[in-house]
């Protein structure tokens, strides 16, 4: 069934669809509409379960990592400086291996003050052991969330699926929306090993010896070194039972192609129509969408970029001192390619400034022209 | 309502805390009161310090170590989680000290009082930052020495219970040590009630207060005596009862036997004593009268 | 759901199952707890060393058949001491110090009253071949002491009296109102359970000569002071001029006795209450008449209280010297008027005459209450020094009650015929009196335990606390204050138109909240402050088996326990 709706209600539907009974949420805009619409459905009874209507997102989170260490299954979701508020229990949630699944819709940290799309308020959360999604559309948005649970609750990791402001958060689409029966079979219930129990009473986050903490912190590395298969088989099942699959990253007209464009999230949408029109003038471009971030997916990169000679990365965000966040991945991620391909770093939309097809066009053709590597990324500045 | 006196120890032996710990005293006293069927909350502070390093512990029900800020929404999240699994004979009490009450965690407390959310959360107040150390928080008392407050703390100690009061939750009680089984009691009838119960748990800390390890429970009864700590119960933010009638001790007996309250001076005395009469004075007016337990 | 192949094996979060018990956190402390318990004055106090706080304990408790055994395990007659002692144990507890004494008194004879309606039998504990034949001569509170606590500690006793009742002067001398006979009877019933061959109506050394006793192992001597002591004064032997004794005697006789309208009563002592108080029943007006003032008297304070509340008149300083024919066939009592002077031996104010002053007080019966002797013309005169008979004359004669240099009052004797009991005891067994007694002695006033001395008898190591517990040992910060109870009494009206008992006892409520009174003094009453107030969670308490544990292990020796013991039974000793 298809309906007509905005990212962040295709969210809702996907939470809905997950029989999530305990979410904890704060209102910040982009992000209300979830909270509204999921407030609005536990009101109902269409929703069977608890909304926390917390007093920030700290607390949301706190909740979440507290319910799920009780075995239920949580939702929050959150933006920019609730996202930023979070923080702390962003690391805790991942620490105390809860598989909480959170809709982050990205928008520009403050300051200045704004509202629009902007990943770095995600980007800048990567080290707190989240697995992360970016999504190009509210149906992509949809089929993540449930992805994520199915994900989540196999390696104990909290997940983040990300959407941006506006351009995806209040972008009205058909989405279709998955049969009930087939996500509960997709999705069984929640079962955490390591939740309390009053017939067995343990001590959970002891304090730990530094050897100790070394070794928790291994283990999560490699459950999170697991997502990148964990995630792929997902999709795979996900793709057999809905008809709808993503991979970890999405190879589009790669064959030949002598520059490949990298992006995440709602850009890579306007790529596919720049790649389509710059292929009509005889240039051999390819377009690489990156949709999972964390774990960064390292092997399957360097399948799909085998015999590149020049990428170009569209960065929504940039990391100051750095350049953007997708291409300091990617370039560690190829460092020992034995192509030793170019790689160029353009810093577009930041600001939720548009990026239109000819921004990417020009881009391509910008790659394509270089003859010599360059360190420094480009800010694409136009009005 | 007779409690019996000797329960199982949901504080094991062996926990950390320095010699005459007033707090582990109090919270050996309200998890005998919560039983077996409780998940405990606790956050960084002396009771996340004294609980033991893995893979032992000192606690005896299941027990989650979260953050400093968020002991109530932590509280919370276990129970309404507890909730839509159908477990209701499992209570969840949160812990939190001072500081983690009073300052960092207000917010969020305030937060899950609000909702209702059905959690006991009680303040262990020692009265200043003391598994830091010993820094000034919003719960030390006036001109108390602390290592912030060299010269003795310059401000009155938070009214915490008028700020719970003002969320009408459905109860909330003053506690000490000094008085065991009326915390057991009250800890039992918060049990009985559903939504936010905030217990305000007085813990003397001879480390802190700078007094010998014996005196926690002398100086937790003499709190009570002087007034400077009552011991009453708000039921509905509306509803005070006062559940001892204390025989109004000069505080004196209570302030000079604290190492941090050597250095007062007679007016700084006068001005507590002045500060006490006040508070009790309208207490009393809310109160209306002495009810005796039944 | 399928768990990932990494995570099989291993928990994924840190959480702690052990527990901290395995850290011996006992070896932070350098001192540890240790109980000490003492002797509480109260106790000291008692002549008959009734375990005072462990019976208000029970009582407090609502174990009050236990309370009754722990009374009775020192004393036979509970029922009479709690209505007719003069209960130094109340002016002794160091409660009198902090606001009002506990009601001791009251409390015995409410576990008395209470219990003995369903506990009339006594066991005797059987000392097999040891048992030895014992005479008791005297079947008054000394005696039937004796007898009782000789029978329990396994021997044979024969018991003579004179009269034909048991009880000497709680039958015949203390007033019915004071003391019913019910009671009396009640005590002496639960007495005579135990095997003891009865004799009475035998007036030793009358009807049976004193050489006959030789066939006995042992022998007590507790002659009661029956006899008279006269004024020696004119006109002492006039009609309606009675003996304070004898009078008693004849009301608890169930004599008639008409008085007239006016009655002078000359003494101050407990008989001189009595008779006064008796002869206020028979209708009369009456007047008492002391040398001394009222602060002097011997008699108990509250029966001094409780006769001025029934209207007795009182006239202090004065002496009589001569009592004559009156007008209209009334007495006329003439008295010397006194002062008082410097200490007597025994640290009373003298009475000295003021001369030339005199007061002649008309009245239609006399009184005379100064005092008893005892009768010991039949005692060997071998016995005999300073008009007494010596503790223990011969090796196998013990002697205690009126009949020895000691206070003559129901308590008293009752610890004579206790003690005597033990000695007799001690000496058949041919243990040494010395060493034993120095390890039953409650305080240091006198008294004896049975209790250890039954547990010493057993071979026990135990012994009575060497201290005795003062008031500025405890911490009265656990104490509230709090007021006595006031007893409740039969109104006036009712009481004077007959002998029934004034004071009504105390309700079980009442009962429970005067024995909770107790400061306990040196002995734990399970209180339960040094559990509760423990942070380590190390003590255990077991009322029942009255045992208090401390896991050393885990104590660190912060002291908490012994600062907030109200009653200073824990004490701190360094441990290197």
């Amino acid at each position: 069934m298809k309906e007509f709706m905005t990212g962040n209600h295709a969210v809702a539907q996907a939470v809905k669809l997950c029989r999530t009974p305990l979410i904890a949420a704060y209102p910040i805009t982009p992000q209300t509409p979830i909270y509204e619409k999921l407030s609005e459905w536990e009101a109902t009874g269409v929703l069977k379960g608890i909304m926390m209507r917390t007093e920030s997102e700290h607390s949301a989170m706190a909740s979440c990592i507290a319910a799920s260490l009780t075995g239920v299954r949580t939702f929050t979701a959150t933006s920019s400086q609730g996202l930023a508020l979070m923080h702390e229990m962003l690391h805790f949630a991942a620490g105390c291996r809860t598989p909480v699944v959170m809709a982050n819709v990205n928008r520009i940290i403050a300051a200045p003050w704004g509202f629009w799309a902007d990943h770095l308020d995600s980007l800048s959360q990567r080290d707190t052991g989240w697995i992360q999604f970016y999504c190009e559309n509210g149906q992509e948005a949809m089929d993540s969330v449930i992805q994520a649970y199915k994900i989540s609750e196999q390696v104990y990791l909290p997940a983040m699926v990300n959407l941006e402001a506006f351009l995806v958060s209040h972008f009205m689409e058909p989405v279709e929306i998955p049969d009930q029966d087939a996500v509960d079979h997709f999705l069984p219930p929640l079962d955490l090993p390591h939740k309390f129990d009053v017939e067995k009473p343990g001590f959970l986050m002891t304090v730990v010896s530094s050897e100790l903490y070394r070794k928790y912190r291994h283990m999560a590395q490699v459950s999170m070194d697991s997502v990148k298969d964990v995630a792929v088989r997902v999709d795979r099942e996900f793709k057999d039972v809905f008809g709808r699959g993503y991979g970890i990253v999405e190879p589009i007209a790669m064959e030949d192609a002598e520059v490949v464009i990298v992006t995440a999230g709602s850009i890579t949408s306007t790529a596919r129509l720049a790649i389509r029109s710059l292929r009509e003038q005889g240039h051999s471009v390819g377009l690489l969408k990156i949709r999972l971030f964390r774990p960064f997916p390292n092997e399957a990169l360097q399948q799909v970029l085998a015999g590149k000679k020049k990428i170009a990365v569209i960065d929504r965000n940039n990391s100051m001192g750095s350049g953007g966040i997708f291409c300091q991945e990617l370039k560690a991620a190829l460092v020992h390619s034995e192509d030793r391909p170019y790689i160029y770093n353009y810093i577009a939309g930041v600001g939720g400034t548009d990026v239109n097809p000819e921004v990417i066009q020009r881009i391509a053709l910008d790659a394509m022209e270089r003859s010599e590597p360059m360190d420094q990324p480009m800010w694409i500045m136009e009005e | 309502m007779v409690f019996q006196e000797q329960q199982p120890n949901f504080l094991r032996t062996g926990h950390a805390a320095c010699a005459g710990c007033g707090l582990a005293a109090g919270m050996k006293l309200v998890f005998q009161a919560m039983g077996h069927k409780t998940i405990a909350v606790i956050v960084p502070s002396c009771e996340g310090s004294i609980g033991g390093v893995y893979p032992n512990t000192a606690y005896g029900v299941p027990t989650f170590h979260s953050a400093f800020e968020i002991a109530a929404p932590t509280a919370a999240g276990i129970a309404n989680a507890l909730k839509i699994q159908g477990k209701d004979e499992i209570q969840v009490v949160a812990f939190a000290g001072d500081g983690g009450t009073y300052d960092i965690g207000l917010a969020a407390l305030s937060g899950v009082t609000k909702n209702n959310d059905d959690i006991i959360y009680v303040c262990l107040d020692n009265e200043a930052y003391m598994n830091t150390g010993i820094q000034v928080s919003s719960a030390t008392p006036s001109y108390a020495w602390t290592g912030t407050t060299p010269e003795g703390n310059p401000r009155r100690k938070k009214n915490i219970m008028e700020i719970m009061a003002a969320h009408y939750n459905p109860y909330s009680a003053t506690a000490t040590i000094g008085f065991p089984r009326d915390l057991q009691q009250k800890i039992v009838k918060a049990k009985s009630i559903r939504g936010t119960k905030f217990i305000h748990l007085l813990v003397p800390c001879p480390t802190g207060w700078r007094t010998p390890s014996d005196l926690a429970p002398e100086l937790s009864i003499l709190a009570v005596e002087t007034n400077v700590f009552p011991l009453y119960e708000v039921e509905d933010g509306r509803r005070y009862t006062l559940n001892h009638e204390p025989r109004s001790l000069p505080v004196q007996e209570y302030l000079l036997k604290q190492g941090r309250f050597k250095h007062l001076n007679e007016e700084q005395i006068r001005q507590v004593q002045m500060d006490v009469d006040e508070e009790w004075e309208r207490l009393k007016q809310r109160a209306g009268r002495f009810a005796s337990r039944k | 759901m399928n768990i990932h192949p990494d995570l099989l094996n291993e928990l994924l979060i840190p959480i702690s199952y052990g527990s901290t018990a395995v850290i011996e956190t006992g070896k932070w402390g350098f001192q540890k707890p240790y109980t000490n318990f003492m002797t509480a004055p109260c106790q000291e106090a008692c002549p008959a060393g009734i375990n005072i706080p462990e019976f208000l304990y029970l009582t407090s408790e609502g174990r009050e058949e236990e309370a009754f055994f722990s009374v009775l395990r020192e004393n036979p007659l509970p029922g009479v001491c709690g209505r007719a002692c003069f209960h130094p144990c109340e002016a002794n507890c160091n409660r009198s110090q902090y606001d009002e004494s506990v009601s001791i008194q009251a409390l015995e004879r409410y576990v008395s009253d209470r219990a003995s309606i369903e506990i009339d039998q006594i066991q005797p504990i059987p000392c097999g071949e040891s048992a030895k034949s014992i005479a008791v001569v005297g079947g008054g509170p000394s005696g039937l002491s004796c007898a009782y606590f000789l029978s329990i500690l396994g021997h044979r006793v024969t018991l003579f009296e004179a009269k034909k009742e048991l009880g000497g002067v709680l039958r015949w001398g203390i007033p019915e109102y004071r003391l019913p006979k019910s009671v009396l009877k009640r005590e002496i019933r639960r007495i005579l359970s135990l095997p003891i061959e009865l004799k009475t109506g035998v007036a030793i050394g009358k009807d049976v000569p004193i050489e006959d006793l030789d066939r006995f192992d042992a022998i007590y001597l507790s002659p009661g002071a029956g006899l008279k002591v006269s004024l020696k004064i004119e006109g002492e032997a006039m009609k309606r001029v009675w003996k304070g004794g004898e009078f008693l005697e004849r009301i608890n006789s169930k004599e008639k006795i008409r008085l007239g309208k006016e009655t002078l009563v000359i003494g101050g002592g407990n008989t001189a209450m009595d008779v006064a108080r008796s002869a206020l029943r028979l209708g009369s007006k009456v007047t008492i008449a002391y040398r001394r003032t009222r602060n002097e008297m011997p008699a108990i304070k509250d029966e001094i209280d409780e006769a001025e509340e029934e209207g007795m008149r009182f006239e202090f300083l004065v002496q009589p010297v001569k009592i004559r024919q009156g007008q209209k066939r009334r007495l006329a009592v003439t008295f010397q008027r006194m002062k008082l002077g410097g200490s007597d031996e025994g640290g009373r104010p003298r009475a000295i005459p003021i001369k030339g002053k005199f007061l002649t007080l008309e009245t239609d019966d006399v009184i005379t209450a100064v005092g008893e002797q005892v009768d010991l013309s039949w005692i060997p005169k071998g016995f005999v020094r300073g008009g007494l008979i010596g503790l223990n004359p011969s090796p196998k004669v013990f002697a205690g009650g009126d009949a020895v240099d000691q206070p003559r009052t129901i308590a008293t004797a009752i610890a004579s015929g206790k003690r005597a009991a033990m000695s007799m005891d001690i000496s058949l067994r041919g243990d040494s009196e010395e060493a034993i007694l120095s390890r039953i002695q409650v305080g240091n006033k006198g008294s004896l335990s049975m209790a250890s001395y039954l547990s010493v008898r057993e071979g026990e190591t135990s012994a009575e606390p060497k201290g005795v517990a003062t008031y500025q040992q405890m911490n009265p910060l656990y104490f509230a204050p709090s007021q006595r109870v006031k007893i409740r009494k039969r109104s006036r009206a009712k009481t004077l138109k007959n002998f029934s008992e004034v004071n009504m006892g105390l309700r079980a409520d009442e009962a429970r909240f005067s024995a909770s009174r107790c400061f306990s003094c040196g002995t734990c009453n399970y209180c339960y402050n040094c559990y509760f107030f423990c942070p380590e969670g190390v003590v255990s308490l077991d009322p029942f088996s009255r045992t208090r544990t401390v896991d050393f292990s885990h104590c660190k020796g912060c002291g908490t326990c012994a600062k907030a013991c109200p009653r200073a039974v824990v004490e701190m000793r360094i441990t290197l």
